[in-house]
């Protein structure tokens, strides 16, 4: 029998029973609309998660630290032979040394004194190449680049978010004392100040990730080394040129130490871990939604278990006239087939449909936390909108089709095995 | 003549329960080509379940029956169906068509399972009602024609692939007197115009009486053959 044929009969059954095939595709409708929506949702929820983990760890930034967490921090520092090996490493942009100076207090004139925890030397010149994005200042442009220059964080320069007017602007001058720890070594340091010009003020960023400048003050590393009387830097920023290349460049700069001696920070591999992570949820999500599917599946067996029993005179007659058992088979089959193609294909817009709706409603729901390293200044609020692979849209409508077969062959089974004379009697 | 169906010492039986129910208990006969059968005998007395083993519909337990030249025995259930759907037609007394189908889909119904394209099929199907003198049912669903009109539809379809054989259960037993005497009639004249062999199964003595030749089974056996003499014969 010809497979057309064998379709147009099956679909010649189904319209004879409206309502129950309605009901049946119903099931296998709301399947892939579950899978497809939340499929799309959970792409859609892992893009926004990522985009601002991105934003937020600036992926094609390395960080070198000495020591190992676990192997016990170094005090080694980094010399500048050092850094300049890092920067020579193929793919790496810039690099540059930093040194820690601890927290520091900033007084300027008659104002109430502030303080800053991480007080950083730097080459402003480098480190702007290094943090294009994040270093970047109010007034647009670094003032001027001299010895005495600093530069605020904007949360030292307004330490009080209720007091507009900011702690210092340009070219004020500004008393620095370094803390406890910095000066210990030097006695001389005790009831020292070093007078700075502030030569920019930086504007808000608020994402933490690694490098949050927000709390940051930064001199220049020159006039850090003539007051500390040392050359080596305690941290380095590497900025390379393609994100992709960082786990890689991450090795060769471990190569560059003995064993242990450095640690280094790869966004990149964290955000892999989430993302991977995220991953799995989805996977676990789809299997959930799946789940649904194989409801509608034992609905068709259902049903067409009954509808089986209802038409076994009509299966002994195509018998009794010459249909092969496997031609019974495939009418019965072709049933589940075409449920499982107008449901999927249903689902498909009804999933499209939900996502969007849904994506309203979460993104309402989900703000991210303050102070994680999910907020953006620049979107507070999480848009999720869904993303439709079109691999996921036809893994969920081919599993619909599957489904509707396995299901529906136990029945189709069972009609192709009827006995001719007892179909015939059947009343 | 070569018989075109032979029956050698069919033995069949049913379970009821516990007790094994004989329903046929040794039967022998041929029938040649262009031969018109009646199977009579009282309803129990194993008439249907010679015609369902004749078509291939069930396997007897003991015996062989042979269809132009094949040994049903030897045939797998696929090629029983092949069997059926080519050489064998089948006419039910309660019609056995597809309710939801048209007299046309009914009848073209073996000629979509044989494989045929639509057209074609469609075109033949309406050539064969036309031949039942149903040209004006065509397109009606069984539940609009009455009993006869029915019977003829089934006819028509048990013709439409042209089988060696057809096997025609009670065909009157659900037709009114007058009407049953017509399907008899129409069988006579397939059977006579075309050369079409019938074997057909009747409680009823009359309609038996009509046919060239007659089985009379009793109880799982035969109990007499009879030969009628042709009417019209020259």
């Amino acid at each position: 029998m010809r497979l057309s044929r064998i379709f147009t009969m099956a679909w010649e059954n189904m319209k004879q029973r409206k309502a129950r095939t309605t009901l049946t595709t119903l099931g296998v409708v709301v399947g892939i609309t579950a899978i497809i929506s939340l499929a799309s949702l959970g792409e859609g929820f892992r893009l926004e998660i990522r985009d601002r983990m991105q934003s937020g760890f600036e992926l094609d930034n390395l960080t070198v630290i000495p020591g190992s967490l676990f192997a016990g921090l170094s005090p080694d520092r980094f010399s500048d032979e050092t850094v300049q090996a890092i920067s020579n490493i193929s793919g790496v942009k810039t690099a540059t040394g930093v040194m820690q100076l601890g927290n520091v207090t900033l007084y300027n004139g008659n104002k109430e004194p502030v303080q800053a925890f991480v007080a950083t030397a730097v080459n402003f010149t480098e480190f702007t190449q290094v943090f294009p994005d994040r270093f970047v200042f109010e007034n647009e442009t670094l003032l001027k680049y001299t010895n005495d220059t600093i530069i605020i964080g904007y949360k030292v320069n307004h330490p009080n978010e209720n007091v507009t007017e900011p702690f210092a602007i340009a070219n004020d001058a500004i008393n620095l004392t370094f803390g406890l720890l910095q000066r210990a070594p030097f006695p001389h340091m005790e009831y020292q100040n070093y007078t700075f010009v502030v030569g920019g003020t930086l504007q808000k960023r608020g994402t933490p990730g690694i490098t949050n400048f927000d709390y940051w003050i930064f001199i220049p590393l020159e006039t850090a080394r003539t007051i500390f009387a040392r050359s080596e830097s305690d941290l380095v920023f590497a900025k390379v040129y393609r994100s992709e290349d960082s786990e890689r460049i991450a090795k060769d700069v471990e190569a560059l130490f003995p064993p242990f001696k450095v640690t280094i920070l790869v966004p990149l591999t964290f955000i892999k871990q989430v993302d991977n992570i995220l991953n799995i949820v989805q996977v676990f999500l789809m299997a959930i939604a799946s789940i649904s599917l194989l409801v509608a599946g034992i609905g068709i067996m259902n049903i067409m278990t009954v509808s089986v029993m209802e038409r076994t005179r009509e299966i002994g007659i195509l018998k009794a006239i010459g249909a092969k058992s496997r031609t019974v088979l495939s009418i019965f089959l072709a049933e589940a087939v075409l449920i499982g193609l107008m449901g999927g294909f249903i689902g498909m817009f009804t999933g499209y449909g939900l996502s969007f709706g849904l994506a309203q409603v979460l993104s309402s729901f989900i703000q991210p936390q303050q102070g994680t390293v999910l907020q953006n200044p620049e979107r507070q609020q999480m848009t999720i909108s869904p993303i439709f692979s079109p691999q996921w849209t036809a893994i969920a409508f081919i599993f619909a089709v599957v489904i509707c077969i396995i299901f529906g062959l136990y029945p189709a089974r069972k009609a192709s095995k009827l006995n001719p004379v007892e179909a015939l009697r059947y009343e | 003549m070569t018989p075109i169906l032979e029956v050698r010492n069919i033995r069949k039986g049913y379970k009821l329960g516990k007790i094994q129910v004989p329903a046929l208990r040794g039967i022998t006969f041929n029938v040649n080509q262009g031969e018109f059968l009646a199977i009579f005998g009282p309803s129990g007395s194993g008439k249907s379940t010679l015609l369902h083993l004749m078509g291939g519909l069930d396997r007897p337990d003991e015996g062989e029956i042979l269809i132009d030249g094949s040994n049903l025995q030897d045939l797998h259930d696929n090629e029983l169906a092949e069997l059926r759907l080519k050489k064998i037609g089948f006419v039910f007394q309660f019609f056995n068509l597809l309710p939801r189908l048209t007299a046309l889909r009914n009848v073209e119904l073996p000629l979509t399972v044989a494989g045929l394209p639509e057209k074609e099929a469609l075109e033949k199907a309406e050539e064969m009602l036309k031949l039942m003198g149903l040209e004006a049912r065509v397109d009606h669903k069984p539940s609009e024609l009455s009993g006869g009109e029915q019977q003829r539809v089934a006819m028509a379809r048990a013709l439409i692939n042209d089988p060696k054989i057809v096997l025609a259960d009670e065909p009157t037993g659900n037709l009114d007197t007058k009407t049953g005497w017509e399907l008899v009639e129409l069988m006579r004249k397939l059977n006579k115009e075309k050369g079409q062999t019938f074997v057909m199964i009747t409680h009823d003595p009359h309609i038996a009486e009509t046919a060239d030749h007659m089985i009379h089974l009793r109880d799982g056996l035969i109990e007499g053959t009879k030969e009628t003499p042709r009417r019209n014969e020259q």
